[in-house]
């Protein structure tokens, strides 16, 4: 086991991650609006955490933290008893940042939201693209954000654990809370305001739903978890620049989404896992004895290739992702005693 | 800023602005048939540049499986310019083959054909990697064997330079603008190529072959494409295997500011563009990248049908 956490401690805490940003994508997505912006929401997250945590939540060795930060921290430690106050940065700390991450992703996801869910389609998602390069080269150039170099050496809750599996402890939590979120919010009177917009805009509108209102809300839902999953990343990665949010990763989020299934939070969640483990998974099996050279050495190396067409062409043998509401309703079936009466 | 440095900025805008055009023409070719934007054309102008770069007969680093690989022969480059663009055409048509075609067929939302050609395009950009490795490549100068590097058209006291590589850009990008053009104005295939963007389903009731006139879109696509990564890779260097995937975004921006399907539109937005970036003055030169989208994100929030594009009415 031990063993185990040493080598995938890192991967695991990843996955997590990834999940949460896929959730992310897919709640614009639930009401029907294909935003690639996460990545850059996640930046902005991983920036509010870096700049917090390095120039302004960080005490000079052997003091204390400014006074009402003081007992603040002090009051968290005794909320969260894990926080290891003398050792390292207290992750109290961190979930304030995750949280102040979070709620200004939501203020400027609403502030864009408003003028760009106007558009529709493939124009939504490249005017989200373009805000997403806009904010990578902004990054580039301000001080603040350390430039081109980006900031380093974000202090670590957990500076003696060198897997960072023990993340695990927010990492876990903070996926399994919005899992839940969603679940919830798909079964609510919103969630399904957002379905309705997503299957007929027209039909919803008629029905009393205001399109813009739920669009916006939904867009800066998933903003607020974009920027939560940006700032704690910041921590676990120890450093944060411009390459965090770029058009690659948007790519890859929304391939975490469609590759997993759209119609259900199960899928985003899923795909995002064993995408993000695939890379891992496929250099297991170069590893083993008795593959030819060649075959070995493209697993290996030619990782990203496979990748690649695993999404081209899943999307032909999936075109509903892996997982679809009608796949998990069937197992619910399967497994009641009772057959479910007509019309349900 | 001067005038002679104003002219001479113009001038680099103009030329690869004039690169950006041909290369959005490319997206908007597909666009105006299938509706779809080909996420993948970022690497194939990527492809575009590397063809060219083994056919004049260069060497490849020592990275990759063809490391140090090197054609036993050398094209002149303009042949490898052409070839280079053909095969890219090639490379076109097989995206449209492998990932397109099984799509429409299938009636699939377009969504689905936009991570499948995103998909596309990340293999193909890690294939180049795999095989020649990551570093980058330049054109040998002598390519241009026999012109000057530069040409001086002001005075020796007010000089006023402009690189011959961006002469040549110009003029080739001019060339295949005008070819283009003609080809769909003028002949009989352009004529069909224009009845099907119209309207798909009546052109084929006409007679029209529909699915050979896609390939044939993207092996036009494709073409120009790959043209224009050689263009580039001649006028600064290829710095890689992602170099597309940068450019391609930019390629996005262009052929909304001069409206989606639009092909005079897509030449005008790649020159405001390449202008635009190229005024930038000194001080905000770090902001380059950036402009591009500055002006994407502009366009859509004030004229999200693009300067020459009709706006679309729903229907209910």
């Amino acid at each position: 086991m031990d063993q185990f956490i040493t080598t995938y401690g890192f991967l695991i805490i990843m996955m997590m991650l990834q999940a949460v940003l896929a959730l992310s994508l897919y709640l614009p997505l639930m009401a029907g609006q294909l935003s690639l912006a996460t990545p850059g929401f996640f930046a902005i997250g991983g920036y509010v955490a870096a700049v917090l945590s390095t120039q302004k939540f960080l005490p000079a060795p052997g003091t204390t933290f400014p006074e009402p930060l003081q007992s603040f921290v002090t009051w968290l430690a005794t909320v969260f008893p894990l926080t290891p106050t003398g050792q390292g940065f207290p992750i109290g700390l961190v979930l304030v940042e995750m949280v102040i991450g979070g709620l200004l992703c939501g203020l400027v996801a609403i502030l864009i939201g408003l003028p760009a869910l106007r558009l529709r389609g493939i124009y939504l998602a490249l005017a989200t693209i373009a805000f997403v390069e806009v904010l990578r080269v902004v990054s580039l150039n301000l001080p603040i954000t350390g430039g081109a170099i980006g900031i380093f050496g974000i202090p670590q809750p957990f500076p003696t654990d060198a897997t960072k599996f023990s993340y695990i402890v927010i990492a876990l939590p903070f996926l399994l809370l919005c899992m839940a979120y969603v679940y919830r919010l798909e079964r609510s009177r919103v969630g399904r305001a957002f379905i309705a917009l997503r299957e007929d805009e027209l039909a919803a509108t008629a029905m009393g739903i205001n399109p813009t209102y739920h669009k916006v809300l939904a867009f800066a839902m998933g903003a607020v978890m974009a920027g939560m999953a940006g700032a704690m990343t910041a921590h676990v990665l120890n450093t944060w620049n411009a390459r965090q949010g770029t058009f690659d990763a948007s790519i890859l989020i929304l391939a975490y989404v469609i590759i997993g299934g759209s119609r259900t939070f199960l899928g985003p969640v899923v795909g995002a896992l064993l995408l993000t483990a695939l890379p891992e998974v496929l250099r297991q099996v170069a590893g083993i004895d008795g593959l030819p050279d060649f075959l070995a050495a493209f697993l290996r190396d030619g990782r990203l290739v496979i990748y690649g067409f695993l999404i081209a062409f899943g999307v032909l043998s999936f075109p509903q992702g892996l997982l679809t509401p009608e796949l998990l309703k069937r197992k619910k079936k399967a497994s009641a005693p009772l057959p479910p009466t007509g019309g349900g | 800023m001067e005038l002679t440095t104003l002219l001479q900025q113009l001038i680099n805008g103009l030329s690869i602005g004039s690169v950006y055009a041909i290369f959005a023409l490319g997206y908007t070719l597909i666009f105006s048939i299938l509706g779809i934007i080909n996420f993948a054309h970022g690497a194939v102008f990527t492809m575009g540049a590397y063809f060219t770069y083994a056919l004049i007969g260069s060497r490849f680093g020592f990275n990759g499986i063809f490391a140090n690989a090197q054609l036993p022969f050398g094209l002149p480059f303009p042949l490898a310019l052409i070839a280079g663009g053909v095969l890219a055409g090639l490379v076109g048509v097989l995206i449209e083959r492998t990932t397109f075609r099984p799509l429409r067929r299938r009636g699939a939302d377009p969504l689905l054909t936009l991570v499948s050609s995103l998909g596309m395009a990340v293999a193909l950009v890690n294939l180049i990697q795999y095989f020649v490795g990551a570093e980058a490549y330049s054109y040998p100068s002598s390519v241009l064997a026999g012109l000057p590097p530069s040409i001086n058209f002001g005075t020796p006291e007010k000089p006023l330079i402009v690189r011959t590589v961006q002469i040549v850009i110009a003029i080739i990008s001019l060339i295949i603008l005008v070819g283009l053009t003609l080809f769909i104005n003028k002949t009989k295939t352009g004529r069909a190529l224009r009845a099907v963007s119209e309207d798909g389903t009546t052109a084929s009731l006409l007679g029209i072959n529909t699915d050979r006139l896609i390939v044939l879109t993207f092996f036009i696509s494709g073409f120009v494409g790959g043209i224009a990564g050689t263009l580039v890779g001649l006028s600064v260097t290829i710095t890689g295997p992602y170099f597309g995937i940068a450019f391609g975004l930019k390629g996005l921006a262009v052929i909304v500011l001069g409206g989606m399907g639009n092909i005079p539109g897509a030449v005008l937005g790649g020159l405001v563009i390449g202008i635009a970036e190229n005024l930038l003055p000194a001080s905000a030169v770090a902001y380059k990248d950036a402009i591009a989208f500055a002006i994407l994100f502009i366009v859509l929030l004030v004229r999200p049908q693009g300067i020459l594009g009709r706006a679309q009415i729903t229907k209910v």
